[in-house]
Parts: structure tokens; sequence; C-alpha cells
């Protein structure tokens, strides 16, 4: 094994005395698929950042090929065979998938841009690597897998021999994750290394030859994947034993709770989103709603929740319409809403911990008589919902925005479930959220559905939707296409191919399942 | 690092920002005066030479923390409504025809005063507000346009109606006595005018801090989309923020046209007093109760300059270098974040808009 790539104890400290990472020393062998694996705050962006001469590290060395280097910037990371892809892409989406490919690095005929000549060596690459694109679309318009692609191919056309994935799988679908493990094979195959942060265990188990594990700062064990199992990587990870399964208990399902009806909405440019959707949801019930991110689950949600009007159809909500209400009306007919961007929808980051947990029962009593806010009754409620959730804060009165992300998050899921919801509308509960905190959620989910709460649930991590949904609706084009009574019979990839519009359910065998 | 207590690394910043200004102010009078001293010492000292300027300068800090208030009141909403101006010449004209009616000898004369220029303040403050909410206008553009409105509007009519125009008078025959708020201190300026504006000091803190629509109010102004997502209504709030503030605007007007200084309407009486509420506003970061503190500091530094520019020969828009450089130091925090500790200084940034991920967010 050549080690092609190695920190010797890097350190990097961020100022307010935030320890990043603590004497951690990688190695990556070369023509290998190397995994960081990590809960939330472990350290694994930041030796990557450190990697790609984003970030400088305080203490330590990296060497490449056995020799010291320093990155002040990506450039010489680029020049050294370093490329990066991270999660948010950083392409033009008007340009064509060819010129952002090139981009800054055009091949020319004296000071004209020769496109045959970059189209041809896109090609060339494309299928060199089995990266399958078509170089001539807008890159705007072709989907986030293909995109991805897009990105690893600018890598590689700057001839980065050693590519960092950041967590390349969170916006893919099944197909796709399949598609992308075949292109990292082929890559390594044509002797490139592959270092890729993950969040998903068993992903991590299928496309990596050895894995490291960071947890605090530290990199707590490097181990070769074929000897390690989900659960060893996971007690690692949290340095305790977690179950990813959630306990189930035998559901005791209620009457109806909410009843949609040929719903239809449209978006801000006037487009349908919704097209005929009817569901119902009882109590003590989790429906999750399963579906490419884009297919209306979002707005669906929005509309049940007030936010968003509906064009045309009924939400029946414990047997009176609601269609027509106010955010506040529905809130206090029970209608609970997590929303999947947390931290820009579900907090006021300025306002107190206090005033962003009694936020949307504040017009009530006994938090405000006549207009007149009582402080007491706020304060203690915020107190309770502190010390039941288990937010680190040394003060209710401290802005929210002074807490870590995961606390920001407890914030939002405190509040929503605070007063034992009727319908609670959950979106990507667990998105970006590392195992441990993955685990309560579930079991927090779980325990509203046991409390007789009717729970709409999206996310796009389908084995989440599979361990929590007592039945699955899926989404394709604002439409239903399948309803599934057993979610415990469906695999990812039947479930996949419906996301995908290759299947489609009658009319009838929907309405009959639901 | 040392730490500090957050209000402690504002107020050092402040200050610092005050002497840093006072500083340059101090080298460009040593360039253009032939007496620098002197200039300087009228500068820092001729507020307190007399009763007479010691009651200027305490009736500018009324006034000052009236139009503070407002500002940072419709600034908590993170709206920029500048409409003040506007809201204060028709208060006063409110007001002003109030007392110039036959209720004016009344002693009703200045608690109606006070009621119709509220009123009037908050409708005009509300228009912009509804413009916002039902049209998407830009309340900036619309509530200036509204105050050069206002101001003409006040202008034609006391040319046209009210002053008596043969005589070619820019102003209104005196108020009657019971008008006119009685002074606190005999002989100065200072008038009852203080105690509503500590009064509105109170009440605005009350209002933002103790009651739901200062609440629902203040939860726009850190993130309309958390606001609606709780169930409030974000327009309404917006609009509403808008004529509350006009409330408080309206009332300056009043204070003003009623008050010992004036006992008239007279053309240009606001003398861009209220426009410099904004600076109040800034450097009290909209809290309401450091406003009059902040006023009163301000307030001491333009009678300073006007008493320069009548003692010296240092013209008194000197005082211009003074406020525009605690405006630039003052509201570009940025240059003080090394004094605060680091999650304060992240306070500042907004939140940028994503999907909310947070991939090792707690590292960095």
């Amino acid at each position: 094994m050549t080690i092609v790539l190695e920190t010797d104890r890097i350190r990097k400290v961020y100022p307010g005395g935030v320890v990043a990472n603590a004497d951690v020393s990688l190695r990556v062998a070369a023509g290998e698929v190397h995994a960081v694996v990590g809960e939330n705050g472990a350290g694994k962006s930041t030796l990557m950042k450190i990697l790609y001469g984003l970030e400088q590290p305080d203490a330590g060395e990296i060497r490449l090929e056995g020799k010291p280097v320093r990155f002040p910037s990506p450039r010489q990371a680029l020049a050294a065979g370093i490329g990066m892809v991270f999660q948010h892409f950083s392409l033009v989406p008007s340009l064509s998938v060819m010129e952002n490919v090139v981009l800054g690095a055009e091949p020319h005929h004296g000071i004209s841009f020769d496109r045959t000549e970059g189209r041809r060596q896109v090609r060339e690459l494309a299928e060199r690597f089995r990266l399958p694109v078509d170089v001539d679309a807008p890159t705007g318009a072709i989907p986030v897998g293909q995109q991805q692609r897009v990105e690893i191919l600018k890598a590689l056309y700057r001839h980065a021999r050693i590519l960092i994935l950041d967590e390349p799988t969170a916006v893919l679908t099944p197909q796709e994750v399949r598609e992308l493990f075949a292109a990292i094979r082929t890559l390594v195959a044509a002797g490139r290394t592959v270092l890729f942060i993950a969040h998903k265990l068993p992903e991590v188990l299928a496309i990596s030859d050895s894995i490291s594990v960071m947890r605090a700062g530290r990199l707590v064990a490097r181990t070769a994947t074929r000897e390690v199992d989900e659960a060893a990587l996971a007690t690692l990870m949290v340095g305790r034993e977690v179950f990813l399964q959630v306990e189930r208990a035998p559901r005791a399902v209620g009457p109806t709770v909410v009843q949609v009806q040929g719903l239809r909405a449209v978006n801000e440019a006037g487009l349908p989103v919704l097209d005929d959707v009817g569901f119902r949801v009882r109590s003590g019930e989790i429906l999750a709603v399963a579906g490419v991110e884009g297919n209306g689950q979002a707005e669906l949600l929005e509309v049940l929740a007030g936010l968003r009007p509906a064009t045309t159809g009924s939400i029946r909500l414990d047997d009176r319409e609601i269609a027509g209400w106010s955010v506040r009306r529905r809130r206090r007919a029970g209608v609970a809403f997590v929303p999947e961007d947390r931290l820009t929808s579900g907090l006021a980051p300025g306002a107190s911990i206090a005033e962003n947990l009694i936020a949307d029962q504040v017009d009530r009593p006994p938090f405000t008589r006549l207009g007149v806010l009582n402080s007491r009754a706020i304060r203690s409620l915020a107190k309770r919902l502190i010390a039941a959730q288990g937010i680190k804060a040394n003060s209710i009165d401290q802005p929210v925005s002074t807490l870590s992300g995961g606390n920001m998050q407890k914030v939002v899921i405190a509040r929503e479930l605070a007063g034992t919801p009727r319908l609670l509308l959950v979106s990507q509960p667990t998105r970006g959220v590392d195992v441990g905190a993955t685990e309560s959620i579930w079991q927090r989910l779980m325990a509203a559905r046991q409390e007789g709460t009717a729970v709409l649930l999206t996310s796009s991590d389908l084995s989440e939707l599979l361990a929590l949904a007592d039945r699955i609706v899926v989404l394709y084009r604002g439409r239903l296409v399948a309803s599934f009574n057993d979610p415990a019979a469906l695999t990812t990839e039947e479930l996949g191919a419906y996301m995908l519009g290759l299947r489609a359910q009658s009319a009838q065998a929907i309405a009959e399942a639901s | 690092m040392r730490r500090l207590p957050p209000w402690a690394i504002e107020l050092l910043a402040v200050l610092i920002s005050v002497a840093a200004a006072l500083g340059v102010t101090y080298l460009a009078i040593l360039k253009v005066s032939q007496q620098p001293g002197e200039a300087f010492n009228q500068l820092l000292l001729g507020p307190l030479g007399s009763s007479r300027t010691i009651g200027i300068w305490i009736d500018d800090d009324a006034k000052l923390t009236l139009a503070g208030l407002s500002l940072s009141l419709v600034f908590q909403a993170r709206q920029f409504s500048l409409g003040i101006q506007g809201q204060v010449y028709l208060g006063g004209l409110a007001a002003g025809l109030v007392a110039l009616s036959g209720m004016g000898t009344s002693p009703l004369a200045i608690p109606l005063g006070l009621l119709a220029a509220m009123l009037v303040g908050a409708a005009y403050g509300y228009i912009p507000g509804l413009l916002k909410a039902r049209l998407g206008a830009n309340e900036i553009v619309s509530s200036l346009m509204l105050n050069y409105i206002a101001i003409d509007v006040f202008t034609w009519l006391i040319h046209s109606y009210i002053s008596d125009s043969r005589l070619g008078l820019t102003n209104s025959p005196p108020f009657p006595a019971a008008a006119v708020y009685p002074a606190l201190v005999a002989n100065t300026r200072i008038d009852l005018g203080l105690i509503f504006a500590l009064i509105g000091t109170v009440a605005t803190w009350f209002l933002l801090y103790r009651t739901r629509i200062g609440f629902d109010l203040r939860l726009v102004g850190h993130n309309p989309r958390f606001a609606a997502h709780a169930g409030i209504n974000v327009k309404r709030v917006i609009a509403g923020s808008m004529a509350i503030a006009g409330l408080l605007g309206g009332a300056l007007g009043a204070v003003l046209v009623q008050g010992q200084a004036f006992g008239e309407l007279s053309v240009g009486f606001e003398a861009t007093i209220s426009l410099e509420g904004l600076l109040v506003a800034i450097v009290a970061r909209n809290r309401p109760l450091l406003v009059p503190v902040v006023a009163l500091a301000y307030s001491y530094l333009r009678q300073g300059a006007v008493l320069m520019g009548l003692n010296s020969d240092v013209p008194a828009e000197a005082i211009s270098i003074v406020k525009g450089l605690i405006i630039l130091l003052v509201a570009s925090g940025g240059l003080f974040a090394w004094l605060r500790p680091r999650a304060a200084a992240d306070a500042l940034v907004p939140v940028i808009p994503g999907d909310g991920r947070q991939e090792d967010a707690g590292g960095v």
C-alpha cells in the first residue's frame, strides 16, 4: 500500500476556541476509495477544506507522495492534483455542460475559444470515466445527478488525481447513487484516488475500500471496510452503541384526522405543482410522501400549513374545512409544521430562545392577556421545553443564533411538538443531522404517533421513510402515482421506480389503498 | 481573550467612534481655523455656557428622542420607512389647526392638539405601509416622496390660507397661551414636550417588549419567513409598524409647533431634526430606552456646533464631519467585531438562505 496523501498531526482551532481538528493524521492509499465518516461537527469538512487549501492548519503538515506541501489556496491544491466536489455545486446554469467543465481553462485557437476541441475533450473524459453527460445541454436544465457529474468532470479536466467528494450522495436518488458508484469504481480503476465524506453508513460500506472515523475533532479509527459492519462504525462514530432501528409499537389507528381531496396548487411562476392530490391521515399513523425533490412534496406541506394557497380542493381537519384558514387559525386547530429549511423558515436567529419557543402560541392565553405578554408564563414554558429537549443553552434569553446547529434544530422540534398537535407536518426531519440526533428525532416522531398525532412526513432519505412510515404514497410531478399500505414489503429500488415515474399504479388502486 | 459583557462592548464601540470622530473634526478645525482652541472649546463646552443654551440642548433632546423612537420602532420591524418628516409636518399642521381654532383657548388645546397630530401622523405613516403590503412598493422611495408632498402642502397652506399673506409672512398668528406647552424651567425652552418624550420612551419600550403587537413586530424584523410560519400576518405587521411609528412622528409635530420654541405654525419649522433621529436610532441600536440617552449626547454636540459657528470662525456645518463619521463607524459595526465574542459577531451575519443543511457547522 503506497500512501499518496497523508496529514501529520493537523490541528485547527477556530476563533472562539472550537477545536475542529486535533492532531489528525489521515492516510490515504493510492488508488483506493477512502471514506471519512463522523457525526456533525466531528471535523470532517474542516479536514477536507484544509486538504483543498480552503483553510490553513494551525499546526501539522500535509504530505503528498511523501513530500510536504502547503496549499495557501485551492489553486495550489488543484495544481498538485487535488480536486474537490462540494455539496453545493458551483456551476453556471446558463452555460452548457462543456462550457462549465472547461471554464477558466478553455482550449483555444489564439484568442478564440475552440468549442469543437472543448466538446471533444469533455466527451472523451466523460466516456473514459463513465460519466455520461450531454455536453451541449444547458447545465441548469439537467438533473442534480448529472450536475454532480459535471463537477467531477471539472476536477478531472484539471487533471485531478485525488478527488474529494463532500457528501456526494445526499442529493441523489438510489439509481443515481448506483451510477455514481459505478463512476467512482471506474475512476479508481483508472488510477485515481477518491476521498469522500459521508453520513449514510450503508453507502460507505458499499463503495469504500477503507474508512477513517472522526469523532470530536480526532481521528479515532482507520480500518479496512471489509473488517467492519454498520453497527461497529456507528459505535465508533458516537462512542456508544446506536441502533438505527426505531422501535415501532403496534399501530393503534384512530379516526381520520385530515382528509385531502382534489388538491391543486401552483408555484410562484404559476405552474402547477400539485395536481388532483387526495389522501387521508389517521390519528396515530405516519403517512410518508416519497418523491424526488421538486415533485410537489414541499408545496404539499406548505398548502396544508396554510403558507401556500390551494387553487382548488378540500382539506378537512377533524371534519372542518380548513382550506381557507390562516396559518394562525390552523395552528390553533392543532396543525404543526417542522419545515425543511429550519434555520431560514423555522427560526428567528436574532430573537431569544424563549421567543423562538413560544412564537406560534404567543397569541393565546396564558402567554398574552389583553395584548400584554405574560413573561412569567412564557419563561416557564421555555424553561420546561429546554429541559425536556435537552437543549444546551446558558440562558433562555440568549439569541438562538448563539446555539449550535443541532441545538437550533431541537428548538424548532420542541416548539412544534409542544402542544401534542393533531396533525404534524415534517419535512426532512434528519437532513444534515448526525446519527445520535437522528435516533432521538425518530423516537420523538414515534412518540407523537403513539399519542395519536397524525403525522405527514417527507424525506429524501428513503431508508428513513421506510423505517418510520405506516403507509407511503409517492408523488411524481405533483400527482400521486402510488400508495402502499405495507412499507416493510417495499425495497428502495421499487420505491425509486415510482419516484422516477418509471411505474405508476392505477388511480383506482391508489384510492383503494389510501 | 478577555470577555466583556455585550453592553460594555457596544458602549466601548460607540465611545471609540465618537472619540475618533471628534479627533478628525479637531484636525479639520486646526486646518481651517485661525483660533482652533476657541472653536473646539465652543464645540465641547459651549452648550453649558448659560441656562439658555442648556435649555436649547435639553429641548433638542426631547425632540430628537421622539424622532429616534419613531425610527427605532419601524427599524425593529426591519422596515426602512423614512416618512417621519412628512408625519411631523402634517402632525404639526393638525396640532396648529386645533390651536388656532376655537378650542385653542380651552384647557383641551394641548391634549387635543397632540391627539390630532398623532392620528394624522399615523394615517400618513400608514400609506407607505399599505403601498408596500398591497403593491410591493419600496417603502424608502414612497416614504421619502411623501415627505416632499407633505412639506409642500404645508408651505402652500401657510402661504395661501393661514398666514397674513398681505404682509408676506411665512408664519401663522401666534397660538393662544393655553395652546402653548408650559415651560418646565422658567425662561428656557424646556417644556412639557420633554415629559411627552419621556412618556413616549417608556410607552415605546413597553409596546415593543411587553405586548403581542411588539412581539409580532420584532419577529417580522428578525425573520419574516419565520414570522409567517408561526402564524403572524406579516403584511399587516409591516403596515402596522409604519402606522405606529407615524403616531410618534405626528406627536413630534405637535411638540414642535406647540412648544416654547414656536407657539405658531411656520414654514420649515421642522428644520430636518426628524431625520437626525436616524443617527440617534442607529447609535441606540433601535433600543427605545437608549434613545433619550443617545439623543442627549447628540443634541449636546449639535448645540456645541451651533455655538462654534456663532462664536468662532469655524462654520457650524463642521459638525457634519462628526455626524458622518459616527454613522459610518457605528453603523459599520464590523469594525468592532474584534471586541465581541465570536458568537455575537456571527449573529450579525444573516443566515444564508439554503436548504438548512448544517454539515459540520458545529465545528466551523
